[in-house]
């Protein structure tokens, strides 16, 4: 045992073994990404830019019942309403401070309507406050740009499920009874 | 052509142009040396840590020396206000002219040397000290801790290796009965195998581990000891001068690379049984097998830094001064009493 130890020191076997290794992974492919190049897809149901969900006319989902700004950690969602001339609520601004948010998706979660939505596009970096700032006609035109048609579909089909698909309605009213079929 | 120029302008002043002329050239492919080396280095390390490397300044990073050289060239030069002052400017210059001066005595091929002179090896030897003459003043001039630290180390690292590497190359000193380098390579082809290495295999390693501490690379980077000194004796330096002692740093290696490959490879030369055997061999102009065999030098300086962590500092003390300079002295025994009885 001694002997091998004294032969392993005299003969560096450990570093030559090291060296060894180092040569070999330099005949290897690099992991590295060239970033602007080669983007990075993001993957199904990640949580990027947010966009105000469309119904199939095209209008905006959202009803402006303050759920998402209530339950938003970081309070970076501000809703406006104001009352129709049916006497229905009417959603006249919907703002997202983008550099506030933290990505967390409560609000998708807390939206019973799957109103809004974190799309996958995160390369929205800009040169001011302002452009980061979301208003309303943004959010709803985010819609159009990432999550129209498939990919709306399955983004809450697979993941952000909304509340209403679950709901049992009665006499007009949407009170949640569990989840349907069950 | 060349005869009627020199007697036009006189023996002598033929003479000095003829050797401003090698100057220039070998000046000028050193610096390019230097700046692709610092290229292949970042790439070489990159690759070995399956990383990419530089990529992005020209076609897979090739103009970034030159990136680098410009924003050196353009940086602020600041000079902390509690250094001092001379020494702290000349510093940098000692340790890139000590340096750049050791290549004028290699011989990169058949008689092609700028000062043939034939204290070749002292020579290199007078000037690396002199290299690290630059590091500790900076060191000490910076009137930093970490400046000062790493200046400390330089000294005491280039007191224990220096004395090995000196040693270890007395046995190629006598066994070609020379210290003119280009000496030295014609001794080795006289013997068989046509390379000290294979004799001297003992004095090979203890110069390879002497070269890595004496250009201050890893892992006996101790002066610069990035985790633990910043950047060690240059910490306070920026712009120009931290660009000259990067110089200085490339520089050595190249030096060290080429004593080498003087002292141990056959230099210009390739071992006469290789040749005799495949005769196409000889046929390579002398410049490229040096070349060859240099650019292996500085691909294991990478190769190290890229395998081995640094040394601690007791331990770097006690492998110069317990290892390697007992062992350099049984090698000059050996080597003289072979010599003697053959």
């Amino acid at each position: 045992m001694q002997i091998r130890d004294l032969v392993k020191r005299i003969f560096l076997l450990e570093i030559i073994k090291g060296m060894a290794l180092t040569l070999r992974r330099m005949f290897t492919r690099a992991v590295t990404r060239q970033y602007p190049e080669e983007p990075r897809p993001a993957m199904p149901g990640f949580r990027g830019l947010h966009a105000l969900a469309k119904d199939d006319e095209g209008n905006m989902k959202c009803v402006g019942c303050g759920l998402c700004a209530a339950v938003c950690p970081s309070q970076c969602i501000r809703i406006f309403t104001s009352e129709g001339l049916r006497h229905e609520k009417v959603v006249e601004r919907y703002e997202v401070d983008t550099l506030k948010c933290l990505f967390c998706a409560l609000c998708v979660e807390a939206c019973p309507y799957g109103a809004i939505v974190l799309t996958r596009h995160y390369e929205y970096s800009a040169y001011s406050k302002e452009d980061c700032y979301m208003n309303k006609e943004r959010l709803l035109e985010n819609w159009d740009k990432y999550m129209a048609g498939e990919v709306g579909k399955e983004y809450f089909e697979r993941f952000w499920r909304p509340m209403s698909i679950d709901f049992e309605g009665s006499d007009g009213q949407a009170v949640f009874k569990g989840v349907k079929g069950q | 052509m060349i005869d009627i120029v020199r007697l036009h302008i006189g023996e002598l002043a033929f003479n000095i142009i003829i050797i401003l002329v090698k100057t220039a050239i070998v000046f000028g492919v050193a610096m390019l040396h230097v700046a692709y080396a610092t290229y292949f280095e970042r790439k070489v390390i990159g690759h070995m840590q399956v990383r990419l490397g530089p990529m992005r300044v020209g076609y897979h990073g090739l103009l970034q020396p030159i990136a680098d050289g410009l924003k050196a060239f353009f940086k602020e030069d600041i000079i902390p206000s509690g250094a001092d002052r001379p020494v702290f400017v000349v510093a940098p210059l000692i340790a890139m002219f000590a340096t750049i001066s050791s290549l004028s005595v290699i011989p990169f091929f058949d008689g092609f040397v700028i000062a043939d002179i034939n204290v070749g090896l002292l020579y290199i030897f007078a000037m690396s000290s002199l290299g690290a003459y630059g590091i500790v003043m900076a060191g000490w001039a910076s009137n930093s801790k970490f400046s000062f630290l790493g200046g400390l180390r330089s000294s005491a690292q280039v007191v224990s290796y220096e004395i090995a590497m000196g040693l270890s190359l007395v046995g190629v000193m006598l066994m070609a009965g020379s210290l003119n380098l280009s000496e030295i390579v014609k001794a080795q082809q006289g013997y068989w195998h046509g390379m000290f290495l294979i004799p001297q295999f003992i004095a090979f390693f203890i110069f390879t581990v002497g070269m890595f501490a004496e250009t201050n690379r890893a892992p006996f980077d101790l002066p610069e000891a990035e985790s633990e000194l910043v950047a060690g004796y240059f910490v306070e330096y920026s712009g120009m001068r931290f660009a000259f002692f990067f110089l200085a740093e490339y520089v050595g290696m190249i030096v060290m690379s080429s004593i080498s490959v003087i002292c141990f490879w056959g230099g210009w030369t390739l071992p006469l049984f290789l040749v005799n055997a495949l005769p196409f061999l000889g046929e390579i102009p002398g410049i490229v097998i040096f070349m060859l065999k240099l650019y292996f030098h500085i691909f294991l300086f990478y190769w190290v830094r890229a395998t081995l962590p640094r040394y601690r500092y007791d331990q770097l003390m006690s492998l110069g001064w317990k290892v390697l300079i007992p062992l350099a002295l049984v090698n000059i025994v050996v080597t003289s009493v072979v010599k003697f009885f053959l």
